[in-house]
């Protein structure tokens, strides 16, 4: 056994001496980060930069809640284990403050730092590679200039000493990366060009709802295939699909109904949850009305996802109308609803307005992935607070109240329910989820 | 009670016993959760009543009296199952256990003097002296005139008893035995076999079922414009069916 286990220690040891040196030879060259001719002409607008680093919800990963500005330390979950996001502040030491532009086009682009180490993709660089010159190199100002430097240095990753390697990334970044900016579409009109550049570089909305492959890798970043945006599970939650099916998707939203929620988070279909709350609180909000019209329409112009293995929905009055004649008791998970649910959703699933979510054809309750779903009932939530509709309303919290197996039933009952067809649930998903949320 | 006094119920009710043992008072405790803290609107754990519990407040006789005095006012009978079946008796033993107890959220400085119903309680009792003093004196007035303990007597006989003391006609200089009746014994009886189970009393939401009331659904919008009877059964607290 002993020789055997030593024998295998030579041979993993040899394998890495040997793929570290093609590492370090991809590593000596950094790659160039095609940053037009004009660059060095054009002078960089740091307030607009500030707007940029809004779109682009830079906070969302790099602020600490409570945290210093900008100076890293946020944990991101990859399946090796947590990363944390790096300090961005003009601190020379530990942020970007001894950074070249080209350095940060390099960084955003190609996930390489000046060092020539990699970046784990937890940085979505493949949706920023679409960013234009101009608005990185404004960027670049807001960050170096409008921004107070931190001295907080970067955290080491909670992935086994072993996997740290990072010039595996390398041939990752060969394999997944796409090194080209946004071609924008002339004939499609100046609104959705803008929206497909916002949604797929800046916004990076498919770094969380576009699935991901095998190297944990988007499928798509460029709408190039049926699946980008097509709904995900990632961190314990199941970003919903954005595309137009009109079950699990936004089909049955208008692009001012997408654009309300991406205002307020809030919209007569539904609520955002999660961390989408924190993207509108801290990004979509303060985006100007047309970038938000123009995600929507760009988002709207996104065709059906494939629809085997989806759910659907068409709306039916079944639900209700057996809780009214007091025939519940056949389904399960239908007397839990009426107990803690009904109050505000309401037995037709209704809800109310902008207030209590509609559950039938909720992109959530339908998705593919029932995490959310699970999530909220276990957890519950708390709506972002926003400008133009500052309440935070919440949902109590379930899983005190029901175990595994109650809120399968549940959730299976909203799933399929008021014309909602959705797969059930189960008690293991319900396990699953409850086990991330500690 | 209002919903805060509610809530600083059931986290006092949780925390007190060893914060009494130290002295100390759960008032100063209580914090305010935070606003994002969902999970603090989850009621403390549920406790229903269990079959064999011992008071931790009462003594033997005291316990005697009690169990009497719930078996009568509200019996077993036709109707369905009375304060006792429902587990009523450990519901108040429980409830002296409690911040409400000592009156630790009350006002109990002096002057004490006898005022009018409209200005409230005005005795410098706590609930738990109020029974301590109360069944002590029912039981010497039961055993000087019947020559029994109020627990020993016949129900008639005890409820009687009931009668004048809630009349006033019996009366201590030891005890406010009307207040004791009317504030606290008639009072707790009551909202041991209408609370929650949680508490200890109502087991398994036979009183509300004994007056159709669904629990805590909190809603029933759908419902009040039809004629036809409620249909479904009661939930409590904790999400229990019945």
């Amino acid at each position: 056994m002993r020789l055997a286990a030593q024998s295998w220690l030579i041979v993993i040891l040899a394998l890495i001496a040997a793929v570290a040196a093609f590492g370090l030879a991809i590593n000596r060259n950094l790659p160039d980060p095609h940053l037009g001719p004009a660059m060095a002409k054009r002078a960089p607008n740091p307030s607009r930069g500030a707007y940029i680093a809004t779109l682009g919800d830079c906070a969302a990963c790099h602020t600490t809640p409570g945290g210093a500005a900008l100076a890293g330390g946020v944990p991101l979950a990859t399946p090796l284990g947590s990363v944390y996001s790096t300090n961005i502040t003009p601190d020379r030491e530990h942020g970007i403050g001894a950074y070249s532009f080209t350095d940060f086009a390099r960084v955003m682009r190609q996930g390489v730092r000046p060092d020539g180490a990699r970046l784990y993709p937890a940085m979505p660089y493949t949706a920023y590679a679409k960013v234009s010159d101009e608005d990185l190199q404004d960027l670049f100002a807001y960050l170096t200039q409008k921004v107070a430097a931190a001295p907080a240095p970067d955290r080491v990753p909670g992935i086994p000493w072993l996997l740290r390697v990072r010039w595996p990334l390398a041939l990752w970044n060969k394999a997944f990366l796409q090194d080209a900016r946004f071609a924008p579409e002339p004939a499609k009109g100046a609104a959705w060009n803008r929206g497909a550049y916002l949604v797929q570089g800046l916004a990076h909305c498919g770094t969380c709802h576009t699935p991901r492959g095998l190297g944990f890798q988007e499928i798509s970043v460029d709408g190039g295939s049926a699946f980008y945006l097509s709904g995900a599970r990632l961190a314990g939650e199941s970003p919903v699909n954005l595309r137009g099916n009109a079950g699990d998707g936004l089909g049955r939203w208008s692009a001012d109904e997408i654009a309300e929620l991406l205002a307020t988070g809030r919209s007569p279909h539904a609520a955002v949850l999660g961390q989408m709350g924190e993207v509108v609180a801290q990004s979509t909000q303060f985006m100007t009305p047309d970038d938000r019209s123009a995600i929507a329409a760009y988002l709207k112009s996104l065709p059906p996802a494939p629809e085997e293995g989806r759910a659907t929905y068409a709306p039916s009055g079944a639900t209700l109308a057996a809780f009214m004649a007091g025939r519940e008791s056949t389904v399960p998970g239908a007397r839990m609803f009426m107990d803690s649910c009904a109050a505000c959703h309401r037995l037709s699933g209704e809800g109310e307005g902008r207030s209590f979510p509609h559950l039938g054809g909720s992109p959530t309750v339908l998705a593919q992935h029932p995490d959310s779903l699970i999530r909220v009932i276990l957890k519950g939530a708390r709506l972002p607070a926003t400008e133009a509709a500052p309440s935070r309303l919440a949902m109590p919290p379930f899983g005190w109240r029901y175990d595994d197996q109650q809120v399968a039933a549940l959730a299976s009952f909203v799933r399929q329910s008021w014309g909602n067809n959705a797969a059930a649930v189960s008690a293991e998903d319900v396990e699953r989820v409850r086990k991330g949320l500690r | 009670m209002s919903d805060t006094n509610r809530r600083a119920f059931l986290k006092g009710s949780v925390i007190l016993p060893p914060l009494a043992a130290l002295g100390v008072s759960s008032a100063s405790s209580q914090q305010t959760p935070a606003v994002d803290e969902l999970a603090a609107s989850a009621p403390a754990a549920a406790t229903p009543a269990a079959d064999d519990y011992k008071p931790t407040y009462f003594t033997a006789p005291e316990w005697a009296f009690v169990q009497a005095a719930c078996a009568r006012l509200i019996p077993n009978d036709a109707n369905g199952p009375g304060a006792l079946e429902l587990g009523v008796p450990q519901f108040i033993d429980r409830q002296m256990g409690t911040p409400y107890g000592d009156a630790a959220n009350w006002f109990m400085q002096g002057p004490f003097f006898e005022g009018a119903p409209e200005f409230g309680y005005q005795s410098q009792l706590t609930p738990k002296q109020q029974y301590r003093l109360g069944i002590k004196a029912i039981d010497a007035w039961c055993a000087k005139n019947l020559g029994r303990t109020f627990a020993a007597l016949k129900p008639e006989q005890q409820d009687d008893v009931l009668k004048k003391v809630e009349a006033g006609t019996i009366k201590s200089d030891e005890a406010p035995l009307k207040t004791f009746f009317s504030g606290f014994l008639l009072k707790n009886v009551m909202e041991g076999f209408f609370g929650d189970p949680m508490y200890g009393g109502n087991k398994n939401m036979a009183a509300w079922k004994l007056i159709g009331h669904p629990g805590a659904r909190a809603d029933f919008m759908e419902w009040v414009d039809r004629p036809a009877l409620y249909p479904y059964g009661p939930v409590d607290l904790h999400g229990r069916q019945a």
